[in-house]
């Protein structure tokens, strides 16, 4: 699953740690997540998105959805 | 800059206190098993009634210290879940897969020394903490 967590984050200039904070998670989970390391759980992906004002699919998206393949190649 | 306030009592405050009412339980557990292991010798002279006592009291201080220990899984986040549970699954696996063939050569007499059930539990401890160190190195 990828998603858009870093760039949202940078673009509001918040740091891992106040993102961590706000979501009520560890700045790992928070790192993890941003890697693509970890996919975060739904009710942690309803946080994020009501934290950020977006919807789910707005922030994550799956990276073998053919909709969204384009989106990958053009922004990799 | 959109600043964020941070929660009063933060995730990372929380797991901390669960963290140190974790290590009080078991630091108390363990005392209650020294108090059991040496008391009947050399503190009551193996009067059986203390001996019950400390066995008694060891068995309380123990589920409270399973009730600590759910406390701290349950403060945990996705992902520190994940390592642990990743961790257990190791940790289980390799007592099965160790304590067997251990307790086949103890009843055959092919272990040098006096095999212990507190092998298996250093053994389960260390693989453990070996297996959470690596998920916290895998996901840092």
């Amino acid at each position: 699953m990828k998603n858009r967590l870093k760039v949202l984050r940078a673009e509001r200039d918040w740091t891992q740690a106040q993102l961590a904070d706000a979501l009520n998670v560890s700045r790992q989970t928070i790192n993890a997540i941003e890697t693509g390391k970890f996919d975060p759980s739904l009710p942690l992906a309803f946080r994020a998105a009501r934290l950020f004002g977006l919807r789910i699919e707005e922030i994550f998206h799956d990276q073998d959805d053919p909709d969204r393949q384009h989106e990958t190649k053009i922004n990799p | 800059m959109n600043q964020l306030q941070p929660p009063e009592d933060g995730y990372e405050s929380r797991v901390r206190t669960r963290v140190v009412q974790l290590f009080r339980w078991s630091g108390l557990w363990a005392a209650t098993c020294a108090l059991m292991a040496i008391g009947p010798k050399f503190l009551w002279n193996g009067v059986l009634a203390f001996t019950l006592l400390a066995i008694g009291l060891n068995l309380c201080v123990g589920i409270r210290t399973i009730v600590a220990n759910k406390r701290y899984f349950e403060e945990l986040d996705d992902l520190q879940r994940k390592v642990h549970l990743n961790s257990l699954a190791i940790t289980v696996g390799v007592a099965m897969i160790v304590g067997v063939p251990y307790s086949v050569m103890a009843s055959y007499r092919l272990i040098p020394f006096h095999a212990d059930a507190s092998h298996l539990v250093v053994i389960m401890a260390l693989t453990y903490g070996a297996s959470n160190l690596y998920g916290t190195w895998r996901y840092r």
